[in-house]
């Protein structure tokens, strides 16, 4: 029970830094959120699954690499604060919605494409009103898993003087304290899961109405 | 309505198309057919400008197709492909209404307008809420039609549309389609590798082998003189059968050469009639002609023969072809076949000799 005495006592602190983290979590996302679905729009052109391929094998190699790693390379050339965090964790959770988006890109039926261009959709109609109401399915798993790996990464940045609630693991590490240790990680996986939750809303309305069986629970 | 002049298309070094020139008129179902490979699918998709030729001339109406936009040159004709690719996250209602809001119509008028193409590609109304993965095969083609037809193209481009769905579906779908095309006319190109379905549906036929045109004439013309090994080749060898299905049985009927009795005359009367002429079947009539059933002669060893009665009575309709005459000729064992209005009143028969007197007729034909 020393754990949540611990949360109650110092609920204002842990405030701030759940704060930090979610700050730290959105400037990071959302970016990448829209540089990933365009960058996978762009490699997916007509006559360009060459392309598409490539990146998507590029990504899946990319993923592979540890949290650990890119936000130390990122302190390298950039050095510590706020800002190399929120780089390091754009660049993290660009891989697996970028692997997830082109992926979705690609999957498209290609008779269901020719169809539409035969019928007389210009490209960006088939583009938005075909290919990617087809891909969103694909692309929120993508951003989901992006956004849940994001939360849990931020805690590695605050090794780089990020902040967030990586601040009170660390140091708990540092003086022996468990009950700062679990209070941080506790918050952390909350954290996570509610956003899982929220963007799964978000994914029931956004996903045509036909797919939504295909993406129960 | 449609003409190529001197069409050709070449991927890398392969020719797809070699100096094609063909007319499309209006209101007919050009079919182009061919081995695979033969190039009739980049003709067909030249027209729409889903592959543009490398050189020649493509005219709708005497204006070039390069003087419009792609795009709204799509939108003015009907597109159907084999997968039929409909838009799995749109409803039945919404993927037939695709191309009338593009073109901004106003929702009444869509509705108005999906209610009567469901009619015409004889699908209930109860299909508009439904998605395509809930669909059979025919069903979707039938909607992938409708779509097509929304906005009420005057051409319609069918790349090898029937191709995907099963046998017996296949047969309603180009019986749908004839009956379509009697009642609303468009200019349909159709290409399809199943040499039947082109003389089936087709009204003239372009038979093509390696990118140029071998023959394009009517089937009744393709049929009786092929005019080379090719065209034999792709009738296949049972074109003389294939010839009779061209053939209407009521145009065949001979009324003399049979008897008929009532089923209340006796054993003895039907005796008579065997022993007097040479046939070996009598039909029963009932009091409105209609056919209720046969008397065979069975030859026996010495003379005369034994009466059978059979109360299944073996007959063809008139509206059948010739083939389906046939058929049941080498079903039933009967020569001599009985054909009946659709009320099944008896009108007279035909024969296995007036059918063979056919065959060589039109074959005489083609070996002058």
């Amino acid at each position: 029970m020393s754990l949540f005495t611990y949360i109650i006592e110092h609920s204002n602190e842990i405030t701030v830094l759940v704060v930090q983290h979610g700050i730290i979590f959105l400037i990071s996302i959302i970016p990448a959120i829209f540089f990933g679905v365009a960058l996978s729009i762009i490699v997916t052109r007509e006559g360009r699954e060459k392309q598409g391929n490539r990146l998507l094998t590029i990504t899946a190699a990319a993923q592979s690499v540890p949290s650990v790693a890119v936000v130390a390379i990122v302190f390298i050339f950039v050095g510590v604060g706020a800002l190399p965090a929120v780089i390091a964790l754009f660049m993290y959770s660009l891989v697996p919605i970028v692997f997830n988006a082109t992926s979705g890109m690609l999957s498209i039926s290609s008779e269901v494409v020719e169809a539409a261009k035969g019928i007389g959709f210009t490209n960006r109609q088939v583009l938005w009103k075909v290919k990617i109401p087809l891909a969103v399915p694909v692309i929120m798993a993508g951003v989901r898993s992006a956004a849940t790996i994001n939360v849990g990464t931020a805690t590695v940045a605050s090794f780089i003087g990020g902040g967030g609630l990586g601040d009170l693991i660390f140091m708990g590490i540092k003086l022996y304290r468990s009950d700062m240790i679990f209070s941080g990680s506790l918050i952390v996986g909350l954290l996570a899961i509610v956003i899982d939750a929220l963007l799964r809303l978000l994914e029931v309305k956004l996903i045509p109405g036909s797919l939504r069986e295909k993406v129960a629970g | 309505m449609i003409a190529l002049q001197n069409v050709c298309k070449k991927y890398g070094e392969k020719i797809a198309v070699d100096n094609l020139s063909i007319i499309f008129d209006q209101g007919t179902v050009s079919v182009l057919v061919g081995p695979s490979g033969c190039g009739k699918t980049t003709t067909l998709r030249m027209i729409n400008r889903m592959v543009e030729a490398d050189t020649g001339e493509i005219r709708i109406r005497g204006r070039s197709i390069n003087e419009y936009n792609p795009v709204m040159l799509r939108r003015a004709m009907g597109y159907v492909i084999q997968e039929v690719g409909l838009f799995p996250h749109y409803t039945v209602y919404d993927n037939i209404a695709v191309i009338p809001r593009l073109l901004k119509w106003n929702d009444a008028r869509i509705h108005k307008r999906v209610m009567e193409l469901l009619d015409l590609v004889t699908l209930d109304e109860s299909f508009c809420e439904e998605y395509p993965v809930q669909l059979s095969g025919g069903e979707r083609q039938r909607v992938g039609l409708a779509r097509a037809l929304a906005a009420d193209p005057d051409i319609l481009l069918m790349d090898e549309p029937f191709g995907a769905i099963d046998p017996i579906n296949r047969i309603t779908l180009q019986d749908t389609l004839i009956d379509i095309q009697e009642r609303i006319q468009k200019t349909i190109v159709l290409v399809t590798h199943d040499i039947n379905e082109a003389l089936k549906v087709g009204d003239r036929i372009a038979i093509m082998n390696e990118g140029t045109l071998v023959r394009y004439d009517t089937p009744e013309n393709i049929l009786f003189e092929p005019g080379g090994k090719l065209v034999e080749m792709l009738l296949g060898h049972d074109r003389n059968l294939k010839a009779l299905s061209l053939r209407k049985t009521s145009n065949f009927i001979e009324k003399s050469g049979f008897s008929t009795v009532s089923p209340e005359d006796s054993n003895e009367t039907i005796q008579r009639i065997f022993e007097g002429k040479e046939e070996r079947v009598v039909f029963i009539i009932d009091s409105e002609e209609k056919m209720v059933g046969r008397y065979h002669c069975v030859v026996e060893s010495g003379e005369g023969c034994s009466v059978m009665k059979s109360d299944d009575p073996v007959y063809i309709e008139k509206s059948a072809n010739l083939s389906e005459a046939l058929s049941k000729m080498l079903e039933s064992g009967e020569k001599v076949l009985p054909v009946v209005s659709s009320k099944k009143r008896l009108l007279g028969v035909v024969t296995l000799s007036s059918l063979f007197d056919e065959m060589s007729r039109e074959s005489d034909r083609s070996n002058t």
